[in-house]
């Protein structure tokens, strides 16, 4: 167990610096001048060819990507000093860079910036179960009638609609041309702000998170009831004259939870990683937007680090869910 | 980083693996006689599969005619010099259509705000440029993650750990912020080449397969790690058989339900995520696109509505169509699933 | 959500503002080619004495929030990096004094007043050295004076264009002040001390400010009104990065927070002294800056006369939105100049004066207007003269009798006189979906006015393109362009940045002795001459070379919730005028 877990984690730290290599590659060799950004951003828009040739330099764009790449990689873990217009900031371990745009330490921002993604993660993941697996079980105990039916294939139709649109429709109707009541506009609030703002900027989103994400869990819970429904251990329960509702939640609804958990743990590392529609659609400042917005103004740093950031949330998500299945399920060894 | 997702942020479900419908009774390929024909049999009873089939066929045939529709309605995409079309706010004056006025024989669909263009005729090319990527995009896509997927597989060993590194590094890393960064470094290299409007769509559909196969070439792999412990396969290669030859003559007959219901799930990915990547503002500007038309049309939301549904019910539509005949197509082929 | 700003937006802003601020006596709020007619004199008071008059019906109290709709705004507000319109135009209104400064009255007329300074300046007699006298009474925030050592170390730091790289010190500081070549400025010259720096000397006793020029510069009083141009606390307490975000204020606000991007709240300043100053007020209790608001979301807020949206002032309205704030918020819709001219910029090498010509007869401007999303006549005006209106000594002429317009038919006569190939190579931004459409719309009408097009397309700002000598893009180019807007009132600030030989915005190598000479005579001219003298060199350059051709000057929209008082803008800087604003109880 432990040796797989090591295991897990040496490979993923492989892939996490690919990840981090391959966006540096690509600004490396990609845009014609990777400092033109900082230059037109320090100097108010007159970044002339001399100044850029000043930044080109103190950015290290000038050495090769192989000496540069390891300083990053170092940075991370020890912190190191950068220079940017000629002005040397320490930036502390863990030192994610400094902000092309502003500056400041990225892994600064980035804190200040997670509440805003946690929040929409985890009301949306919330709503998940809350709508996907009741309705999912709802539907397997009612199995072939005309309201399971009508729910799996309104769901199927639902689901088959790209997520995108259906969150800017949610937020044109909702949000631009009827304000829903009880519903503020867009954007993060801070929850030590103002508790009531911060579930009424966050309640478009996470509803439509909710409603379009937990189409799947009912689907997975439905399915898998169904087939608990059929074992043999709930047949005997139910011939041993056990109530329905205790046999359904307390001996089918337990075995049926293993795949949900499965995907919830996965589900929920896709959106710590970013949810770039939900938050550029609903106005919410988390990582997301941020990256976004640095992809546009060519913010290497912040790009880099929203990517890693991006990594980690899957890679661990997806370790997390390996080693929560070999716990749950008895039959599944890992090796 | 074994898993794939399939949260509502993944662009349709570019980077997911056909769902089974119940988990456990996830069905394997049938491997009786003539499978294509009982498939087809179930499919042509599903009302449904009916349905979405015309949907996608009005659409293939709007793609096809882009060209010979417009001419029949007198329509055309070429530029306007639009100012004498438009009212101050910039949307179209009463006479050419709505907001303000009726819709009028000479632009069916009206024209648009700000370039006065006209939207029938982008709304049909925005059909046809969709389709046209996506299904270059879906055969590329198929094309490199069958072939891994079919070497990962049989070769298992050492070939097999690196492909599936390689495809678990391509699933951690993040597409929209991949595709938002190469797309602008593709077009920055070829600004000058003659062709650069073919190489802005050659780019994206690059982008799309090269963050699309993934998914493919697992679901291949895991079908061949299964089939090649089949006693066909073992004789075959008993038989000495080169493995090229055994991989093509064997093993791919064996998996074509699995790439049609793969493929037919990834089409539909594809036109979402072609769209939404030009709502983010990357993609196709030289040619006219659903997407980038949505994106101009949400500022106009309030006083000019219609100009923001034509692309959205095109993309809602087809999309539409297109998941749930693969579905249809999924459970038609799978003899174990009930309908 | 950031609806009609895509990814882009930073990146079209700055095809906009090349350089910022300034300016004096406006066109009036500007209706379409009411150009006002300015008179340099007249627009400077050096006995303006504080406190300002007071705006008529003015209350105090409440809190005013101002949208900032797509727009960033500053990343730092230490005054010396300051050199945007919108973060000048918010500081120097309210939290950082320089030696002089803008007032605006009720008419809109902006007027050059003392601020620091108890006049505008004593110049020696061919400006080359400059003494100011400095008031007694103006404090910092925690109440101690300014002093004349703070204000001349605030003028040292501008000298350094590498801690400050954006500033406007690294234009004019660099190139006026005295010494430039030994001093780099106070933290990139460790070796010398700014004290020993020749450019500026101090008396603290006498409370006097003199700075010494390396040659003859009748526009310092202009320069004052910068805020770079003030004082900064002494020593480490004043070090960039840290200051920047945590700067000390001296004007009527000063800084409770600031989130770069995101917002900035400005609360009363108590240790400010009304009577120190000739220009500021202090109605309102609180001002919070919305940066980056969303764009129709704020059109929506200001349209719809909310709770919200009665005490807010938002800097910018979609044009989608225009008809409707036309007819619902009347004077609350301010139209307001932004003293920018945008030119096409042809290769002088390359082109002739026919195929210039051709260009002028054959660009779509309403066209192109209408694509990009502007409203034609209103927030983009056609241009006639180098020079957009409210600068001092802007003539008023027309190249060829009468304004340009679009006019394929002479077009094509003018390309047929033409010796060059009418080859159109030009580059458009294409991450900003409208400056596509813009480029397609160009094309169209140039291609019809006779003109084979080539449009390449970039990724980058073009100014990347167009200011990169070695790029082999911008050699194949025969066209460029360039968007400029003046510091202050005077041609100085304009004309020799894009019409001298060799200058970096000069993007279409316009090179002519005879006009290098004129431009490098003028600040040798007595005072009230130069303002006509570079009308001459405006209308000399345009009748007899015609390099360029003037596409549109720049027009602001602001608008006012109902209960905000004085809703104006201030034509000095192209904003709301945010020292006159108020809520009406």
């Amino acid at each position: 167990m432990f040796a797989y877990i090591v295991k897990r984690l040496l490979a993923g730290i492989v892939v996490m610096l690919l990840v981090s290599l391959s966006i540096f590659l690509l600004f490396w060799y990609g845009p014609s001048e990777p400092a033109r950004a900082i230059c037109d951003t320090k100097t108010s828009q007159r970044c002339t060819p001399a100044k850029l040739e000043v930044f080109t330099e103190e950015l290290g764009y000038n050495n090769a990507w192989y000496t540069e790449f390891p300083e990053y990689v170092g940075g991370i873990f020890t912190g190191r000093d950068i220079t940017i217009a000629s002005q040397t900031t320490r930036c502390d371990a863990p030192c994610l860079g400094l902000s092309y745009k502003n500056g400041k330490p990225v892994w600064d921002e980035m804190k200040g910036r997670l509440p805003a993604t946690f929040s929409v993660a985890i009301g949306g993941a919330f709503l998940y179960l809350l709508l996907g697996v009741p309705l999912g079980v709802a539907a397997a105990r009612r199995r072939g009638t005309v309201a399971d039916k009508s729910l799996v294939s309104s769901f199927l139709v639902l689901s088959s609609v790209p997520y995108y649109l259906f969150a800017l429709l949610t937020f044109l109707y909702f949000s631009v041309l009827f304000e829903a009541p009880f519903i503020g506009n867009p954007g993060y609030v801070p929850f030590t702000e103002s508790p009531s703002g911060w579930v009424g900027g966050l309640a478009l989103a996470w509803i439509c998170l909710g409603i379009f994400g937990c189409t799947q869990y009912t689907r997975y819970s439905r399915g898998a009831m169904v087939e608990a429904l059929s074992e043999d251990y709930v047949r005997t329960a139910k011939a041993k004259g056990l109530p329905q509702r205790e046999v359904v939640y307390k001996h089918a609804l337990r075995a049926a939870l293993v795949p949900v958990v499965t995907i919830f743990g996965i589900d929920f590392g896709t959106l710590l990683a970013g949810t770039i529609f939900t938050e550029k659609i609903f106005d919410i400042d988390g990582i997301g937007l941020w990256a976004l917005l640095a992809v546009g103004q060519k913010d290497l740093p912040i790009v880099q680090a929203t990517a890693l950031f991006a990594a980690v949330a899957l890679i661990l998500s997806n370790l997390l869910v390996d080693l929560l299945y070999s716990v749950l399920d008895p039959r599944v060894r890992l090796s | 980083m074994s898993a794939e997702t399939a949260g509502p942020e993944t662009l349709g479900h570019l980077s997911d693996e056909p769902k089974g419908e119940d988990p456990g009774t996830k069905g394997r390929t049938i491997t009786g006689k003539s499978p294509m024909r009982i498939a087809m049999g179930r499919l042509l009873r599903d009302k449904i599969a009916l349905v979405c089939m015309a949907v996608v066929l009005f659409f293939v045939l709007i793609a096809v005619f882009a060209g010979p529709l417009q001419k029949l309605f007198g329509v055309s995409t070429e530029t306007v010099l639009p100012s004498q079309f438009l009212n101050l706010d910039l949307t179209p004056k009463a006479e050419y259509g709505p907001p303000y006025g009726p819709l009028t024989m000479e632009h069916p669909f009206g024209i648009a705000p700000r370039t006065a263009t006209d939207n029938l005729a982008f709304w049909l090319e925005g059909a046809q440029n969709s389709l046209q990527i996506a299904a270059i995009a879906t055969v590329l896509a198929m094309l490199l993650g069958v072939t891994l997927g079919l070497l990962g597989g049989f070769l298992g060993g050492a070939v097999d750990r690196f492909l599936t590194f390689v495809t678990d590094f391509f699933l951690t890393l993040p597409f929209i912020l991949a595709a938002l960064t190469i797309a602008p470094i593709i077009n920055e290299r070829f600004r000058d080449s003659p062709n650069y409007a073919t190489v802005q769509v050659v780019a994206l559909i690059g982008v799309l397969a090269g963050f699309g196969w993934m998914s493919v070439a697992r679901l291949i792999r895991g079908e061949v790690l299964s089939l090649r412990e089949r006693e066909f396969v073992q004789a075959a290669r008993v038989m000495g058989m080169p493995t090229g030859r055994l991989l093509i003559k064997e093993l791919l007959p064996n998996l074509v339900a699995p790439i049609v219901v793969a493929s037919s799930l990834m089409l539909p990915a594809f036109v979402s995520a072609e769209a939404g990547l030009a709502f983010l503002g990357i993609g196709v500007t030289t040619r006219p696109s659903w997407g980038q038309t949505l994106n101009q049309g949400i500022s106009f939301f309030e006083t000019y509505p219609l100009y923001l549904y034509q692309p959205l019910i095109g993309i809602v539509l087809l999309v539409l169509a297109l998941n749930l005949l693969g579905d249809a197509l999924r459970d038609a082929l799978d003899p174990k699933t009930r309908r | 959500m950031r609806r009609t700003k895509p990814l882009a937006a930073l990146a079209v802003a700055s095809l906009l503002a090349l350089a910022a601020c300034g300016s004096g006596d406006g066109p009036g709020e500007g209706t379409e080619g009411s150009f006002g007619e300015t008179d340099a004199g007249k627009d400077k008071d050096p006995n303006a004495e504080g406190p300002a008059p007071e705006v008529e019906g003015a209350e105090s109290g409440g809190t005013i929030t101002v949208f900032l709709p797509g727009d960033y705004g500053p990343d730092d507000l230490d005054p010396t990096n300051g050199w945007s319109v919108t973060g000048n135009s918010i500081q120097q209104a309210l939290t950082s004094r320089s030696l002089t400064q803008y007032r605006v009255d009720s008419d809109g007329n902006a007027t050059l007043v003392p601020d620091l300074a108890v006049d505008l300046g004593q110049p020696n007699d061919d400006y080359t050295q400059w003494t100011f006298q400095l008031r007694d009474n103006a404090s910092w925030e925690d109440g101690s004076p300014i002093t004349a050592e703070e204000v001349a170390f605030g003028i040292a730091r501008s000298m350094d264009s590498t801690a400050f790289p954006g500033g406007p010190g690294t234009e004019y500081s660099t190139q006026f002040f005295a010494g430039a070549d030994e001093f780099e400025g106070p933290y990139t010259d460790k070796d010398t001390d700014w004290t020993e720096w020749e450019g500026v000397e101090f008396d603290n006793d006498a409370n006097t400010v003199t700075i010494n020029m390396s040659k003859s510069f009748p526009d310092m009083d202009y320069w004052g009104a910068f805020m770079a141009i003030g004082p900064a606390p002494l020593g480490k307490a004043s070090n960039p990065p840290a200051y920047g975000q945590n700067i000390m204020s001296n004007g009527p606000y000063k800084v409770e927070s600031f989130k770069a991007q995101d917002e900035l709240v400005l609360v009363k300043n108590d240790q400010w002294d009304p009577e120190s100053d000739p220009a500021r007020h202090q109605y309102a209790d609180k001002f919070i800056f919305k940066f980056n608001a969303d764009p129709d979301q704020t059109d929506q807020i200001m349209l719809s006369d909310n709770t919200e949206s009665q005490t807010a002032i938002s800097n910018d309205l979609s044009a989608s939105s225009y008809q409707k704030a036309l007819d619902t918020l009347g004077d609350r819709l301010v139209q307001q100049s932004a003293q920018c001219t945008g030119f096409l910029y042809p290769d002088y090498e390359k082109t002739d004066m026919a195929f210039r010509k051709a260009i002028a007869y054959g660009y779509p401007y309403e066209d192109v207007w209408a694509a990009t999303g502007q409203v034609p006549g209103v927030t983009r005006v056609q241009a006639n003269s180098i020079m957009p209106p409210g600068m001092a000594g802007k003539p008023d002429y027309f190249v060829d009798g009468e304004a340009f317009s679009y006019d394929p038919e002479k077009a094509k006569e003018l390309l047929a006189e033409s010796e060059v190939e009418p080859l159109y190579s030009a580059i458009y931004y294409e991450p900003d979906p409208l400056a596509v459409a813009g480029a397609k719309v160009a094309q169209k009408g140039l291609e019809e006015a006779g003109f084979t097009v080539k449009y390449t397309p970039v990724q980058e700002s073009p100014y990347s393109t167009w200011t990169n000598p070695d790029d082999k893009l911008n050699k194949s180019l025969t066209v460029r362009g360039v968007n400029w807007c003046s510091d202050w009132p005077s041609g100085s600030t304009f004309i020799p940045s894009l019409f001298r030989g060799g200058a970096t915005y000069n993007t279409g190598g316009f090179q002519e002795d005879e006009i290098d000479e004129m431009i490098a005579d003028v600040p040798s001219l007595p005072i009230e001459e130069q303002a006509d003298a570079w009308g001459d060199i405006d209308e000399k350059i345009m009748t007899e070379f015609f390099p360029a051709i003037p596409v549109n000057y720049y027009n602001n929209l602001f608008t006012f919730g109902s209960k905000i008082g004085n809703p104006s803008g201030d034509e000095a800087l192209g904003a709301p005028n945010y020292k006159n604003v108020f809520v009406m109880q």
